[in-house]
This record gives C-alpha cells, sequence and structure tokens, in this order.
C-alpha cells in the first residue's frame, strides 16, 4: 500500500450477485425467514384496521368481519398464518443458538431450550384460542 | 485404492496478461489419500510452475490454503480429491476478497478490521509484574475456548453475502475474537471493544444468515459470536440507563 491507501498492485474485485440468495439452500432458507417476517407486519396492520372499524361503529365493524369471510381473505390468511408459523419456528430455533441457560455449572441443551420455547408458545397460543372460542 | 486422473479447473488471474480471471484445466494424477493441496502442489512441481497459492503447515493449523473448492469456501489441505472422484474440480479464490493472482487474495482490510477491534487482553490496570499471573479457572477458560480457536483462515468471510454487500463489514472472525477477548475473565476492555463493534458496520449489519459457522473448519461459530455481542451490548446499553453508576457502556 502507499501512504495515501491505494494498492501498489493491480486487483481484480469480483462484483457480488444479486441472485446471492438463491445460489444455496441455506441462502434460501434465510431468505424465506426474512420475507416471511413481513408478514407479521401485515398483521399489525390488520390488527389497526380491525380496531379502525371497530371504534368507526357497527356497521364499519360488520362490514371488516364481511370482508374477513371473503374465500380471497380466507386463503390470505391461510398464507399469513403458514409464513408466521415458518417464521416463528426458524426464529425460535436460532435463538437456542444465542442464549445460554446455565444451571449451576451446565448450560441447557439446546434441544431443551427449543421444546420450551415451542412448548410456551402452543401453550399460550391455546389459552388465547381458549378466551376467544368460550368468552 | 482407485488409480487414475482427476481434472482441476484453476481459476488464474495473470493481470499482466489477461484483465479478468479465467480458468486452467490440469489433469493430475489421482490417489485416495490426496487433498486438493497436493493436487495444486503437483500441478506447480510439474506442470504449470506459475500456479500461485498460499499454503504453509499442510495440517489445518495455520489458515493459509483456503480456497473455493467446487464454489464452497473450504481448506484445501483437508478437502480429499476423493469427496469429488471422478468428476472435475473447481478450484478458485476465496469469495468477497480482491484477487491479486490466481489463487491469491488481498487481505489489507482484514488485518486493518482486526485492529479495529484489539484482540488483546485489556486492563485498566496493569498489576505489578512480581504479583504472577493472571489467573484462571477451568470453567473461566471454557467459557471463550470455543472462540479463541479461529485460524484466521477467511472461510466465513467468503461464505458471508453481507461481506460480498458491505465490504467495510468488519465480518465473522474479526468480531468472534473481539467476543472472545470479552468472554477472557482477565479482560477489562469489554467497553472499549464495543465502541468498535457495536456500529452499523459491525454487529449490526449481521442478518444471521449462519453460513460463517457452517464453512468455519474449527467449529467456532461465529455466527453465535456476533449474535451474543449483540445481546451483550444491548444489556449494557440497558443497564448503564438503570444504575446510577451505569454499567459498561
Amino acid at each position: 500500500m502507499t501512504p495515501d491507501g491505494r494498492r501498489r498492485y493491480p486487483v481484480y474485485v469480483p462484483q457480488p450477485s444479486r441472485t446471492w440468495w438463491l445460489k444455496s439452500g441455506p441462502y434460501r432458507r434465510f431468505a424465506a425467514r426474512e420475507i416471511t417476517s413481513m408478514f407479521a407486519a401485515i398483521v399489525s396492520g390488520l390488527l389497526l384496521a380491525f380496531l379502525f372499524a371497530l371504534s368507526s361503529g357497527p356497521g364499519s365493524y360488520q362490514d371488516f368481519l364481511r370482508l374477513l369471510e371473503t374465500p380471497g381473505m380466507a386463503a390470505f390468511s391461510a398464507v399469513i398464518l403458514a409464513a408466521l408459523l415458518y417464521h416463528t419456528a426458524t426464529w425460535f430455533r436460532l435463538t437456542t443458538h444465542i442464549v445460554v441457560i446455565r444451571l449451576g455449572q451446565r448450560a441447557v441443551p439446546r434441544s431443551a431450550l427449543l421444546a420450551a420455547l415451542l412448548g410456551a408458545w402452543i401453550a399460550v397460543s391455546a389459552a388465547v384460542a381458549y378466551f376467544h372460542i368460550w368468552f | 485404492m482407485a488409480e487414475g486422473t482427476m481434472t482441476l479447473k484453476v481459476a488464474r488471474y495473470r493481470p499482466e496478461h489477461r484483465e479478468k480471471p479465467y480458468f486452467d484445466e490440469f489433469d493430475v494424477p489421482y490417489r485416495e489419500d490426496m487433498v486438493i493441496l497436493d493436487a495444486l502442489n503437483y500441478i506447480k512441481d510439474e506442470m504449470d510452475g506459475s500456479v500461485t497459492y498460499r499454503w504453509s503447515c499442510r495440517m489445518g493449523v495455520c489458515g493459509s490454503c483456503g480456497m473455493m473448492v467446487n464454489y464452497r469456501p473450504r481448506l484445501t489441505c483437508s478437502t480429499f480429491l476423493r469427496e469429488f472422484y471422478p468428476k472435475p474440480v473447481v478450484v478458485q479464490p476465496l469469495e468477497n476478497f480482491p484477487v491479486i493472482r490466481d489463487l491469491v487474495v488481498d487481505l489489507t482490510s482484514f488485518m486493518d478490521k482486526l485492529r479495529q477491534v484489539k484482540p488483546w487482553i485489556i486492563r485498566e490496570n496493569e498489576a505489578a509484574l512480581e504479583s504472577g499471573e493472571y489467573l484462571q479457572t477451568p470453567d473461566q477458560v471454557e467459557k471463550y475456548k470455543q472462540f479463541s480457536m479461529c485460524i484466521n483462515c477467511m472461510l466465513c468471510y467468503a461464505a458471508c453475502p453481507v461481506v460480498a454487500k458491505d465490504p467495510e463489514f468488519l465480518g465473522p472472525a474479526v468480531i468472534a475474537l473481539a467476543h472472545r477477548y470479552n468472554l477472557d475473565s482477565r479482560d477489562q476492555g469489554r467497553g472499549e471493544r464495543h465502541r468498535a463493534i457495536a456500529v452499523d458496520w459491525g454487529i449490526w449489519d449481521c442478518t444471521f444468515i449462519g453460513e460463517c459457522s457452517v464453512a468455519c473448519p474449527k467449529d467456532v461459530d461465529p455466527a453465535v459470536a456476533i449474535q451474543r455481542e449483540k445481546v451483550a451490548k444491548t444489556t449494557d446499553t440497558m443497564l448503564s440507563m438503570v444504575l446510577p453508576f451505569g454499567g459498561q457502556e
């Protein structure tokens, strides 16, 4: 290198590909994980729309419910559910790599941590479903 | 033992001859116990002395002979030809680095990044020499040992799409090394090091693709090191906001 930071020799600088995320299985799975996070934002938007309809009176609320029951929205909801299940499951799996919980001298195994996270997720979902159906 | 020949397609970059890289094909004698580096050495000794590459220890310790083997970052001294035989093998320089010649890449930017994270033990007040060594228990060593096994082979940089997109990214090995010293019970430089790594081109640039850890030949797991530094930095920042005398901000 010269004092002003330039190389004294020629180099070839390869240009990164725009489609790098299609190159291998792990890259594709990463892209899927990131893209499915957008569906969490879509759910938040739907919830906001729901609250807006609720605050606008019974007519708006009924219209919103009817919209949700249309075949197109039902199909879209199924896509959202699948995307969020994938995103959550993969995120929990990654979490077990990052979080280290020690019991005494030994770290809790990753499989036990993943089981605890998935168990808590299922329990909370079941509780929400129970209150939604019965109350 | 299978015998015969095997074709190596070797990437060449000789700027005095051609502006862009190209491939040369070499048919080398095949033996089951040959690694890619043996084949390259055969080519250099017997077929074309101008083929240029780095190597040193030939036993997976020095980290010099990392290259792209069939488009994956590998140590050529521990990648056997038999994994690919009888199909041809493509050997290229490590991705995400400027190429100087043939299979040799320019590591200048990595060396600059390495210095930035101060990969040595930092003490606020150095104890007097007479007081002896800074002692550690086996448990204290165990906490950072995995992250101290890095051989700076750069395979993780070649595997990382973030490095490809943002050449300024400090990268997996450098942050893993910072993590190693941050975990060391003898070290007191965590705050100082966080100022170097908790930046847009540091830990926050990583999107946890995780391929660096897959490529690592020493199971260092740099992806996890980066995420744990994110957690540590966030914890330090939160503590500094609520504790009367601050955390390690």
